[in-house]
């Protein structure tokens, strides 16, 4: 199954960017022998855990500086509100009210708009352009808006206080003079002529649209093809729901100069450089700390204005300055994700071949632009899994008076192959074809890999019919029918919903590892990843122990402190096995060719006639040996740091299945199988990646069936604001999952690693809702929009009755 | 995070009454599952709260003439797990065990439940249907005349409710359909019967709360049969709306829980 990545290198299918492969020598690394792999592909079980489960991680709100006081923000109450005026003095006079601040103080104080970095920028993400080729506008995100607010919860000003209560007391008391604005909070609604304008600069709220593909062919192959299908979906808001809420807590040292930061993200290393430059300070005076963090999913990559506001006050008064979001705050305004109206159509002949593919994407970027990250990356890979020879993509993004959004647990591959899968499940229904011979028939084939797509995403290797075989074998596909007539016996509508995927992992480009091995032997490696429960400790020490033949227990990974980690990419995008593994194998060569050298002198003989065997070099003359420990002393300790920038993306694919039971009188939904086979590329810890697998399927059956960030059009208000509204997966929702780990290696990379973070969620909302929809087909159900819940279910059942009805009716 | 407050643990009924008496806006506190996340909301702010934890007189569970008396401070744990519960009607310990989860069965209290009247609350619907009487620090009131619509009972400024008596039926049945999100009761109906007499109440579904269906008692009385409510719908003109169901869903589902809880006597259904 496992390919070296020399082998794909000579059957190369389309012409390919150079830096796309993965070069050994280029990369001074020498050949990665698999016999050498002890502990790389081992279900070792996580370091980290312990620390966790016995309450001695360090999560943000944990930490507690001397003298610290709070943060309150006051928020808008309206999704489109003039500021006319803010007046402070009623909140000034309770006791232990230490300052109020709005966005005019900030203004006079210089400090700028975080300066998010919205397109992703490696040389392979598809290029997103305002309407008129230029770099989009994306609406400054000034900590405190000065001229009005743009959805609800946008914070107008801070309250500083000397207790959390009377900061929140002092809240209520600042008194805004708003201006009512109309609104508007759906994307479609907002590109329509005569909307609510958000931003000045752009009358449409279109700050994005870009085309991608061959129009010109596209139509062509549209005229002529024998079938044609159309569908419109709505892939719904969700929102990251992390059981840790954002907060942060701001120290400021006079002497100096410096600020600290305690604030858990997805990575410190851009807090500390976005934050730096909201405050107009050198980097080098801040620092920022991100130990454990409790859930990220994409929520806390970007910078939140209350890190900012604390930084600024904790430096204008003197103080520490803690901020600790509630769940009510968390669900207005952590940044959201997903939320794409998509349009697709798709063009076959008379043998089902798909010959052409049109789509319109709509994405709802919120009240400015945070991350054009999942439209980006749906663009990428609106073909899907499929040899589609043409395709035509218009992608738009569109401001409302939303919370933002942002790259959410597989930033827009879960939109695009719900899409994909549905059109082609539609396709087989109205034109005849079997679902499965269908897709069988248009898969894109292991030996047109790396294969070049539509709108020119490189899919790096994969077999996917393989995948999906696997997958069906393992779902026992053949016992449907018995399975069918045994819920029908019980009542009960059994439906089954398969979906292929492949997703790209990109990422930010840069990596940096330092690999130091102490003369006792401990070997500490530094890295600029940070981990909210993938088990980077676990996975990255295999990676190095197998480089360095040591232990595994030798290896510690230190991360999360800016003082320490001066570059690093964070976690997203499923990057960080596989840019940590790359940039730690560089590391580990670099550092054992020091020691190689450091041998040799000690020996006294050439250092390449030495053998590194067991974590120690050999003279093959002799019977002595020094370990890498031996090798490195208190003044001369043995320490490499490499950099390095990686461009080429991955594509990580797999199959999935989904089974659903349906009581059709209380329309309860039941999920009574899931099987999964899902190709990571080479798996470093297989116990971690299943992990992943299960809470990333978890995750997608939460969209497809709970989670929505209900926004009431008319009042622009959000109605889930907790909990109890707002419908999560729990233990008993979701069945014991069958899944797989296919390791089909990149050519990218020096381990061949994919990503295994996100599969789990990308074919889910898919799997789900074919589910739902196979069961229902035989009472007359068409079409169901996310999530899925029961009442959808029977209003789907009534109108597919009425549409019944109604054709009964001469 | 909450308005400050003073919080105050009498260990006897008149001690709770006095404090509540001399406390400017004081509020008890039971088992506090809704009354501490609306303060945290900052959408109630009592200048006292007064707990009903440590009161004797509202603990206990005990059994006598045809009646099952549980003490208001009673949560639904122990109301679950109680051999007298179980054995005289189960339905009742099952639905006990079905509110919330564990955490909220170890701290709430069926006092707290009936006080409140939340109108997706699971003990009001057996309250009605089990005609229970209910002791207050001040006199008994009958189910039918205690709860007046939503978060609204007959209980006055002060008045304690100690605890409620239910009236053991030949059976009784539950049945529940769940929010998906909060797991409260998007409908649910509790059936019991008497002799030929039969009692149906209605949770979760109405706009105002908890509710007897007489027509549907009517013909249990006469064919104790889910067949016997063939044809038989509520209003949904009366059914209460949100993101989770529609009116007429509501309906549809109070009417089918009723069913279930015919057909299944004797135990909790979770739909």
């Amino acid at each position: 199954m496992t390919q070296k990545p020399g082998k794909l290198r000579a059957e190369f299918r389309t012409e390919l960017p150079s830096g796309w492969a993965f070069d050994e020598i280029e990369a001074r690394i020498g050949p990665i022998r698999d016999q050498l792999f002890k502990q790389i592909g081992q279900p070792v079980r996580r370091k980290e855990d312990r620390r966790l489960v016995t309450g001695r991680g360090r999560f943000t709100d944990d930490f507690s500086v001397p003298g610290e006081c709070y943060a309150a923000l006051v928020r808008s109450p309206y999704p489109h509100a003039r500021i006319k005026g803010i007046d402070p003095s009623a909140a000034l006079e309770l006791p232990g009210v230490l300052a109020v601040y709005t966005g005019v103080d900030a203004l006079a104080d210089g400090l700028g708009p975080i300066p998010h970095s919205p397109v992703p920028s490696t040389k392979f993400d598809v290029r997103l352009t305002a309407p008129d080729g230029e770099a989009p506008f994306i609406g400054p995100h000034l900590l405190l808006p000065i001229d009005k607010a743009r959805h609800v919860g946008e914070a107008v000003a801070v309250v500083i206080a000397d207790t959390k209560a009377r900061a929140e007391d002092a809240a209520e008391r600042v008194d805004v003079d708003w201006e009512e604005l109309p609104h508007v909070t759906d994307s479609l609604e907002a590109i329509r002529p005569g909307s609510p304008r958000l931003w000045d600069e752009v009358p449409d709220n279109t700050l994005v649209c870009s085309h991608f593909g061959d129009a010109d062919a596209t139509d062509a192959a549209f005229q002529s093809a024998a079938h044609r299908v159309r569908a419109k979906f709505h892939i719904n808001r969700v929102t990251a729901v992390t059981i840790e809420p954002r907060a942060a807590l701001a120290d400021y040292d006079k002497a100096s100069a410096r600020s600290t930061l305690y604030a858990g993200s997805g990575g410190a290393v851009r807090q500390k450089r976005e934050l730096a430059s909201v405050l107009g300070i050198d980097p080098d005076d801040l620092r920022v700390l991100s130990y454990d963090v409790g859930g990220n999913f994409g929520a806390r990559n970007r910078v939140y204005v209350e890190f900012g506001l604390i930084l600024w006050a904790s430096r204008k008064l003197e103080r520490p300055v803690k901020f600790t979001a509630t769940r009510s705050e968390a669900f207005l305004t952590d940044y959201q994700g997903r939320d794409l109206h998509t349009t697709v159509e798709l063009a076959l002949d008379e043998n089902g071949q798909f010959l052409a593919m049109r789509a319109d994407n709509v994405s709802n970027v919120g009240a400015r632009c945070v991350s054009l990250s999942p439209l980006s990356k749906g663009s990428g890979l609106i073909t899907g899994s499929y040899h589609i020879p043409v395709a035509h993509l218009v992608a738009r993004a569109v401001f409302t008076n939303t919370m933002c959004t942002q790259a959410y647990r597989s930033s827009g591959r879960p939109e695009v192959t719900y899409a994909i899968e549905r059109l082609v499940e539609i396709a087989a229904e109205q034109c005849g074809f079997d679902p499965i011979d269908l897709r069988r028939r248009n898969l894109v084939s292991a030996d047109q890999m790396p294969y070049r797509n539509a709108v020119g995403a490189i899919y790096d290797s994969g077999a996917y019919e393989e995948n999906m075989d696997k997958a069906m074998a393992l779902f026992q596909w053949p016992d449907i029918a018995a399975r069918r007539d045994d819920a029908r016996a019980r009542g009960k509508l059994l439906g089954v919903g398969l979906a292929n995927y492949v997703e790209s992992s990109i990422g930010s480009p840069v990596e940096r590892a330092e690999i130091a091995v102490s003369p006792d032997g401990e070997v500490e490696v530094v890295i600029g990843t940070q981990p909210s429960g993938q088990g980077h400790e676990t996975s990255f020490a295999q990676v190095v122990a197998d480089m360095l033949q040591m232990p595994v227990e030798a290896v510690t990974i230190t991360l999360g402190d800016t003082d320490i980690v001066s570059v690093g990419g964070g976690s997203h995008s499923g990057r960080s096995m596989r840019h940590a593994g790359t940039v730690m194998t560089m590391a580990s060569a670099d550092l054992l060719a020091e020691a190689r050298r450091r041998a040799g002198a000690e020996f006294g003989t050439p250092a390449e006639d030495l053998a590194f065997e067991d974590g120690a070099f050999k003279c093959r003359a002799t019977n002595r040996f020094l370990t890498l420990s031996d090798l490195s002393t208190a003044t001369a300790p043995l320490a490499v740091a490499r950099t390095n920038e990686m461009h080429a993306p991955v594509f990580p694919n797999g199959t999935a299945i989904c089974e659903v039971e349906i009581d059709p009188d209380s329309c309860q939904i039941e999920i009574t199988r899931y099987a999964s086979v899902d190709d990571v590329g080479r798996c470093i810890n297989p116990l971690i990646v299943h992990g992943q697998s299960h809470g990333g399927i978890a995750q997608g059956v939460g969209q497809a069936m709970w989670e929505d960030c209900a926004i009431d059009p008319s009042s622009g208000q959000q109605i889930a604001g907790s909990l109890l509204d707002y419908g999560m997966p729990r233990a008993d929702n979701v069945p014991s999952f069958d899944c797989e780990i296919a390791e089909v290696l990149s050519p990218t990379n020096p381990l061949g690693i994919k990503a295994g973070g996100e599969g789990g969620t990308t074919p889910a909302l898919a799997t789900v809702t074919l589910a739902v929809l196979d069961a229902l087909r035989p009472l007359g159900v068409r079409d169901i929009s996310m999530p899925i819940t029961p009442e959808r279910i029977w209003q789907a059942l009534a109108s597919a009755r009425e549409a019944n009805m109604q054709e009964l009716v001469p | 995070m909450m308005y400050a407050f003073s919080y105050h643990a009498p260990i006897s009924l008149s001690e709770a009454r006095k404090r509540f008496e001399e406390s400017e806006d004081a509020a008890y506190i039971s088992g506090g599952h809704t009354l501490l996340p609306t303060m945290k909301n900052r959408l109630a702010a009592p200048s006292d709260l007064v707990s009903l934890g440590q009161i004797e007189e509202l603990q206990g569970i005990a059994v006598a003439e045809g009646c099952l008396t549980i003490g208001a401070a009673e949560t639904h744990a122990s109301v679950a797990a109680s051999d007298a519960v179980t054995g005289r009607i189960p339905a009742l310990a099952g639905l006990a065990g079905s509110i919330g989860d564990v955490q909220v069965r170890h701290r709430g209290t069926i006092g707290g439940s009936v006080a409140n009247n939340d109108p997706a609350a699971d003990y009001p619907s057996a309250v009605l249907a089990l005609d229970a009487r209910l002791h207050t620090s001040e006199r008994v009131i009958e189910a039918s005349d205690f709860f007046q619509g939503v978060y609204t009972t007959a209980l006055e400024p002060g008045e304690i409710l100690t605890k409620v008596g239910f009236r053991i039926p030949d059976t009784a049945g539950y049945a529940k359909m769940r929010n998906p999100a909060s797991r409260y009761a998007l409908a649910a109906a509790f059936v019991a019967r008497f002799g030929d007499s039969v009692r149906v109440a209605i949770t979760g579904a109405s706009e105002d709360g908890v509710f007897r269906w007489t027509e549907a008692e009517e013909r249990l009385s006469k064919d104790f049969s889910a067949g016997a409510l063939a044809g038989l719908t509520l209003n949904e003109a009366d059914m209460n709306e949100d993101i989770h169901a529609s009116r007429g869903y509501r309906a549809h589902l109070a009417a089918l829980c009723t069913r279930k809880a015919v057909e299944l006597q004797g135990r909790l259904t979770l739909l």
